[in-house]
C-alpha cells in the first residue's frame, strides 16, 4: 500500500494520526451514544446501505491487521466493517445464529452481539477498543450491542465516502490523504456538535412521542392466569421482541410465554411487581434445569424445586405422603479431632489409655445415633445436606427410614430456606421444630441423563404467596439449551432495566409519553428508554 | 516466558452452508451415517491414527463418538445425535440421516433460510401430531398379555445392529432373553407407583451365544473355592451387607493428629472390634456375610471355620440391585451391636459355572425384581457390543411402559408420513402458506423437500443396490432386488418392509423418489391375522423425528462460524 511507503519516511507523523484516530474513533463512539437515543432512522439506512453491498469476503479472518504504521481511516473501516460482518447474519428479525467454538471444542450458539464480540479473539488494538466500548454500551443498557457496531461502521462509512469526495484540498495539507483525513475529522465534529446540541430536541420531537410506557399493572394482571385466546398485554410482547433478536425465530414465542409463565408465578402478592424479576434473576441458578437431548419444545415448568443432586439413600416409597426435611449446613457425626489437635495414645494413663482409642470412634458412633432418634422423634423423614456425610450416617438414616442428599448447592439451599421458612441446622444437638419443613412430597425425578430431587412445598398460600416452580429447558445439545437459558435470563434482566430506567424517568416525562403499541423491532429501543 | 502460547486470531467462515467445504464435509457425513443403516448396514472399522484398540460397528452412539471433526457444524449434528441417542437409546442414525437429508434438500431447493425452517418445523408438526392421535395408521398398540410385539420390538433393535453378527437363531434367542430380563424387572405385586427393578449384565467370552441365559435374582462372581452346604433345607438364609471397610483401618476421628506410643499394638484393638461384630454374625445365624469394600483376612478366615460365605469387594453398582434383592440395610457403624432390622433375606445359594467364572446365585425371598443376564459371544469385540445391543433393548423395552405403543419399522414408516403430509397440506395450500408467511409454490417446493427426504432415509436401508417402491394404496416400502427386471416387479413383491403388508396384483407401486400423485394411505383391516415382523420404538422414533428437524433447522439457521483454532505448530 503506497500509504505505508510514506509513512516509513517522516517518522514524526507516524504517532499522530494514530492518536487523531483513535480520539476520533472514542469521538464516534460517544456520538454513536449519544445518536442512539434517536429514531432507528439513521442506524436503519445506514444497515440498508450496508445490504445493498456485495457480502463479506467468506473465510474473512476478523483480526488480520495489515502492518501498517499509520493508522487510516480506511483502515480504520476495514476493521470496524470486519467487526460489522461477523454480527450482521444475526442482526434483525431475519437474522440467523452464529456458532462458535473454543480450541477446546466448546460449541457455543448465540445471536447477542455483547456474546459473539466477547468471543472473538482479537489482535488489532483498535478493534479491541471499540470491542470494549460495546461491552460498556451493552452492560449498562442491556442491549442494542449489534446496532451499536452497525452504526459505527456506517457512519464511518459514510464519513470516509464524503471526505474522499470532497477533500478540502487547500495548500496547507501536503498530501491529498492528509486532506481526507482532516475532512473527515471535520465531519466527526460537526456531527458531534449535532449529536451533543440538537439531538436531544429531536429525540423528543421525533421518538419519545412513539414510545409507550410499560405500566406494571401488565405484570401483575399476570397472577390472575390469562385467558386461553386473551390478547397478549403489553409486557409479553415485549418479552416476544427481545427473543426475536436472540434466538431462532421459530422458538420465539414459545419461550417468551414460558418466561412468562416463570414470572407470573414468582410473583409475590404483597410486593412489587417486579419482585418476581428481581427474584427470578437472583435465583436463576437454583430455578432452572437444562436437559439435552429432546425437543425444545419439551421444554416446560415443573411444580417445587429441583435439587440437583440425586439420593444417597434412596428414598423409601411414601405414595406422596406429606414428607418432614431438615437442612444440615454441616456435618451430623461429630468430628472429634479438629485440625491441629492431637490425640495420644499408650503412655500409660497420661492422655488417654489405650482402651479409649477405639472409645472415641464408638463415642461419636453413639452420639451419632442419638441425632438420629431425635431426627425420628421429631418425624423427619429427608435430610438435606451441603457437605458429604460419613458412610456410617448414611447407613444409620437407611435403617431409620430416612433419605439422605448431599452435597447440595449454597443457591438450592439458599431457596429452600427462604421457600420452606425453616433455619438451617449448624449444631446437631439442638434441632427443634424451627428446623423442620413440610413438604408436600419428596421424589426422584429423571430430567434428562440425571436423576434429581423434585420437592414441593406445603401451606405456601399463607407464608410465601407464590407458587414456586421450576423451569426444564430442553434441547438438542448443550449448545441449544445455554443458549435458551442466557436468552431467558437475558430478557429478565433486560427489562429490570426497563423498570429501573422508568422509576427514575417516569417522574419527569409522565406528560410527554403517551401509550402506542409496541413494534415487533421496538425491543432494542425500549430496553434503553 | 517460551511457555506461553500466543493464542492465534479466530477463524470465520460466513454463510458456512454456502462453502463447498463445509459442504462436502455434511456430504461425507451422511454417506457414513446412510450407509451403516439398518440391518444389512456396513460395518465399520475405527481405530485411531497412533494405533490402539480397533472397534468394528454400527452403532450411531459408538460410531459418532469415534469421529472427530474441525468442522463446527459436523459437531453440532454429532452432538444432537449423541445427545439423542443417550436419552432414547434407538434411532439414533434414522435422525443423522433425516438431518443431514433436511440440510442437503433445503440446500438444493434454495428457498430462504427462515421460509425453509418454518415448513420444516411446520411439516414436523404435521406429523407429530398425526403420530399422537390414536386412528394413526402405522403404529401398533402393544399388549402386554402376548409377548409377539416385544418380542418383535426387540428383534428389530437387535437385527439393526449387524456388528453382533449373530444368526437368525442367535438374534431371536436373545430377542427373546432381552423380552424376559425386562419383564423379570416389573414388580407386580405392588400397586401404584412401581419402581422398576434391574437387570444385572454379565459377560462370558469364548462361548457360544445360545449359551446366553437370564436368572431371576443376582449372580456375583466370586472367587476362591466356596462351600456351599447344600444340606440345610432352610427355607430362607440371613444375610449381612457391609458398606464400610472391614479391612481394619484405622477409624477416622478428623482432621488431628494420632500420636500412638510404642508398644501400643492398635491393629489388634481394632481386629477385636471386628472380630466381636463377626461373633455376634455368627450368633445371629448369618449365613452370606457381604462387604462392599475389603474384609479382613482375619475376620474372613473366622467367617469361613464357622461354615459362612464370605463375599468381599462387591463394589458400588452391585449394592443397589443386593440391597433390592434381600431388603438388607447396609450396615456402616462398627462399634454398636448389629440392629436385627439390618438384616436381609435370601431364598437360595448354589453355584454356577460359566466358563472360567464362578457365580454365587442368590435368590430373593420375597418378590424381587432382579434379574441378571449372563451373555454369551465368541469375542470380545462382539461380546462389547452384544452387551450395549441388550442394554439398548432393555431401555427401548422401558420406555413401552410410557408410551405402549410401536411404530412399524422397515421404512414403512417413513414413507407412511411421507405420503400422509402430502395428502394432507396439498388440500390446504393457501391458508397454511398464508399463514406461514410464504408463498404457494415455496410451501409445495418446501413440502416435496421435507416428504423426500423422509422417503430417502427409507431408501437408505437398502445397500445391496435394491430398488425402493412404495404402494399407492398403504404407502408402505418394499424392497426388489436389483436384477429383478421392471416388468416383473410386481410379481417378486413378497412382504412390504414391516411384513405386515402382503403383496398381490390388486395393487399398484411406484418407485420412491419419483412423483406420484398424493393419496391417502389406507388403514389396514384391523382383524388381519398378520402380526408386523419389524417394530421400531414409538418414543424414540417421535422423539429422533424431532431432533432431526430442529437440528437440520439450526443448522440452517447458523450464518456464521466463529472458530478458535490452536495453534499446534508452537507446541
Amino acid at each position: 500500500m503506497e500509504e505505508s511507503s510514506e509513512a516509513s519516511v517522516s517518522p514524526f507523523v507516524v504517532v499522530s494520526p494514530v492518536l487523531r484516530h483513535q480520539h476520533e474513533q472514542c469521538k464516534c463512539v460517544k456520538l454513536h451514544r449519544e445518536r442512539k437515543r434517536e429514531s432507528e432512522r439513521v442506524g436503519q439506512d445506514g444497515v440498508e446501505g450496508y445490504r445493498g453491498r456485495k457480502r463479506p469476503p467468506v473465510g474473512l479472518t476478523v483480526t488480520e491487521m495489515l502492518p501498517v504504521d499509520r493508522l487510516h481511516l480506511k483502515h480504520v473501516l476495514q476493521t470496524v466493517g470486519a467487526l460489522e460482518a461477523t454480527v450482521l447474519r444475526s442482526f434483525g428479525p431475519e437474522g440467523g445464529q452464529v456458532l462458535f467454538t473454543r480450541d477446546t471444542g466448546q460449541a457455543m450458539l448465540t445471536r447477542s452481539g455483547t456474546r459473539i464480540l466477547k468471543a472473538l479473539r482479537l489482535e488489532s488494538p483498535l478493534a479491541r477498543m471499540v470491542v470494549e466500548c460495546v461491552w460498556k454500551h451493552s452492560s449498562s443498557t442491556g442491549d442494542g450491542s449489534k446496532t451499536f457496531i452497525l452504526l459505527l461502521a456506517s457512519l464511518l462509512r459514510m464519513i470516509h465516502t464524503k471526505a474522499c469526495k470532497e477533500p478540502n484540498v487547500s495548500h496547507t495539507y501536503n498530501s491529498r490523504e492528509a486532506a481526507e483525513a482532516a475532512t473527515a475529522r471535520r465531519f466527526a465534529d460537526e456531527l458531534l456538535a449535532f449529536a451533543l446540541e440538537e439531538l436531544e430536541d429531536l429525540i423528543a420531537v421525533g421518538v419519545a412521542p412513539y414510545g409507550f410506557c410499560v405500566s406494571w399493572e401488565d405484570l401483575s394482571a399476570k397472577s390472575h392466569p390469562p385467558a386461553a385466546h386473551s390478547e397478549p398485554h403489553c409486557v409479553q410482547k415485549l418479552l416476544a421482541s427481545f427473543f426475536h433478536t436472540r434466538l431462532g425465530h421459530t422458538h420465539c414465542d414459545f419461550i417468551s410465554n414460558l418466561t412468562c409463565e416463570v414470572l407470573r408465578h414468582w410473583m409475590f402478592v404483597n410486593d412489587l411487581p417486579s419482585s418476581a424479576l428481581h427474584f427470578v434473576n437472583d435465583n436463576f441458578p437454583a430455578l432452572h434445569t437444562a436437559v439435552s437431548g429432546f425437543p425444545m419444545s419439551c421444554s416446560r415448568l415443573i411444580e417445587g424445586q429441583v435439587i440437583h443432586r440425586d439420593f444417597s439413600v434412596p428414598c423409601p416409597r411414601t405414595e406422596d405422603q406429606p414428607v418432614r426435611a431438615v437442612v444440615f449446613s454441616g456435618y451430623l457425626q461429630p468430628k472429634i479431632l479438629s485440625a491441629g489437635d492431637v490425640l495420644k495414645v499408650g503412655c500409660g494413663g497420661q492422655v488417654t489409655d489405650e482402651k479409649s482409642f477405639v472409645e472415641f470412634s464408638a463415642w461419636s458412633e453413639r452420639s451419632l445415633q442419638c441425632v438420629i432418634a431425635n431426627l425420628q422423634r421429631l418425624g423427619v423423614s429427608v435430610l438435606l445436606s451441603a457437605v458429604k456425610q460419613s458412610a456410617a450416617v448414611l447407613a444409620l438414616a437407611a435403617q431409620a427410614q430416612m433419605c439422605v442428599v448431599e452435597c447440595i448447592s449454597k443457591d438450592e439451599l439458599a431457596l429452600f430456606a427462604k421457600l420452606s421458612g425453616a433455619t438451617p441446622v449448624s449444631e446437631c444437638w439442638t434441632i427443634e421444630s424451627r428446623n423442620v419443613s413440610t413438604l408436600t412430597f419428596c421424589r426422584p425425578i429423571l430430567l434428562g441423563a440425571h436423576r434429581y430431587v423434585h420437592l414441593a412445598f406445603q401451606d405456601l398460600e399463607k407464608t410465601l404467596t407464590v407458587e414456586p416452580c421450576s423451569l426444564v429447558i430442553c434441547g438438542a445439545g448443550e449448545g441449544q439449551t445455554d443458549q435458551l437459558l442466557l436468552a431467558v435470563l437475558q430478557c429478565v434482566r433486560s427489562v429490570l432495566r426497563v423498570d429501573m430506567v422508568l422509576h427514575t424517568h417516569s417522574a419527569l416525562h409522565a406528560q410527554s409519553r403517551r401509550p402506542t403499541d409496541v413494534s415487533s423491532e421496538g425491543s432494542e429501543d425500549e430496553a434503553e428508554d | 516466558m517460551s511457555r506461553l502460547v500466543k493464542k492465534s486470531p479466530s477463524l470465520c467462515v460466513d454463510l458456512p452452508l454456502d462453502n463447498t467445504d463445509v459442504c462436502n464435509k455434511l456430504r461425507l457425513l451422511r454417506q457414513l451415517m446412510t450407509s451403516c443403516y439398518g440391518p444389512t448396514g456396513k460395518l465399520k472399522l475405527v481405530h485411531n491414527n497412533i494405533g490402539g484398540h480397533v472397534v468394528t460397528t454400527s452403532t450411531s452412539s459408538v460410531l459418532l463418538a469415534a469421529i472427530s471433526s474441525s468442522q463446527p457444524l459436523v459437531n453440532l449434528i454429532k452432538t444432537s445425535v449423541l445427545n439423542h441417542v443417550s436419552r432414547f437409546s434407538d434411532c439414533g442414525l434414522f435422525a443423522a440421516c433425516l438431518c443431514l437429508d433436511l440440510i442437503e434438500q433445503a440446500k438444493q431447493s434454495g428457498l430462504r433460510g427462515n421460509v425453509c425452517i418454518g415448513l420444516n418445523r411446520h411439516f414436523l408438526a404435521v406429523c407429530v401430531s398425526y403420530l399422537q392421535r390414536e386412528d394413526c395408521c402405522c403404529k401398533v398398540k402393544l399388549d402386554f398379555c402376548s409377548s409377539h410385539n416385544l418380542i418383535a420390538l426387540a428383534r428389530s433393535v437387535i437385527s439393526s445392529k449387524p456388528a453382533c453378527l449373530l444368526t437368525e437363531q442367535e438374534t431371536l434367542h436373545i430377542s427373546k432373553l432381552a423380552v424376559q430380563a425386562f419383564l423379570l424387572t416389573l414388580p407386580c405385586d405392588k400397586p401404584g407407583t412401581v419402581s422398576l427393578g434391574q437387570t444385572v449384565t454379565i459377560c462370558v467370552e469364548g462361548h457360544s451365544v445360545l449359551n446366553s441365559a437370564v436368572f431371576p435374582g443376582l449372580l456375583v462372581d466370586v472367587t476362591g473355592v466356596l462351600c456351599v452346604n447344600k444340606s440345610d433345607n432352610l427355607s430362607s438364609h440371613r444375610m449381612l451387607l457391609f458398606s464400610a471397610s472391614l479391612a481394619g483401618d484405622i477409624p477416622e476421628l478428623g482432621e488431628g493428629i494420632i500420636e500412638v506410643s510404642s508398644g501400643v499394638d492398635t491393629d489388634a484393638r481394632i481386629l477385636d472390634q471386628l472380630l466381636d461384630l463377626g461373633k455376634q454374625a455368627v450368633e445371629d445365624d448369618v449365613k452370606l456375610f457381604v462387604c462392599q469394600k475389603v474384609i479382613h483376612p482375619v475376620l474372613q478366615h473366622y467367617l469361613r471355620s464357622r461354615g459362612v460365605i464370605v463375599i468381599e469387594r462387591l463394589g458400588i453398582t452391585l449394592m443397589e440391585p443386593l440391597i433390592l434383592l434381600t431388603g438388607a440395610h447396609p450396615v456402616a457403624t462398627l462399634h454398636t451391636s448389629l440392629q436385627p432390622k439390618a438384616y436381609g433375606k435370601v431364598r437360595d445359594l448354589s453355584i454356577r459355572q460359566f466358563g472360567s467364572k464362578t457365580l454365587l446365585h442368590l435368590l430373593a425371598h420375597g418378590e424381587s425384581a432382579i434379574c441378571t443376564m449372563v451373555l454369551c459371544h465368541r469375542n470380545e469385540t462382539m461380546l462389547s457390543e452384544l452387551k450395549l445391543v441388550c442394554q439398548k433393548t432393555e431401555h427401548v423395552l422401558r420406555l413401552t411402559l410410557r408410551e405402549p405403543y410401536a411404530l412399524f419399522g422397515g421404512g414403512c414408516t417413513e414413507t407412511h408420513l411421507a405420503a400422509y403430509v402430502r395428502h394432507k397440506c396439498t388440500d390446504r395450500v393457501t391458508e397454511s402458506a398464508a399463514v406461514l408467511g410464504c408463498s404457494e409454490s415455496e410451501y409445495l417446493l418446501g413440502m416435496d423437500r421435507f416428504c423426500s427426504s423422509l422417503e430417502s432415509v427409507a431408501k437408505s436401508l437398502e445397500h445391496n443396490g435394491g430398488n425402493s417402491l412404495i404402494d399407492l394404496t398403504h404407502a408402505h416400502n418394499w424392497t426388489v432386488h436389483a436384477d429383478v427386471m421392471n416388468r416383473c416387479v410386481e410379481g417378486s413383491l413378497g412382504f412390504c418392509g414391516c411384513g405386515l403388508v402382503e403383496g398381490g396384483s390388486s395393487k399398484k407401486w411406484t418407485y420412491l423418489n419419483t412423483k406420484y400423485a398424493e393419496f391417502s394411505p389406507a388403514a389396514l383391516t384391523t382383524d388381519s391375522p398378520v402380526q408386523p415382523r419389524v417394530l421400531d420404538s414409538f418414543t424414540a422414533k417421535l422423539n429422533a423425528l424431532q431432533v432431526a428437524v430442529e437440528t437440520a433447522n439450526l443448522a440452517l439457521d447458523v450464518r456464521y462460524i466463529i472458530k478458535d483454532v490452536l495453534d499446534l505448530a508452537r507446541f
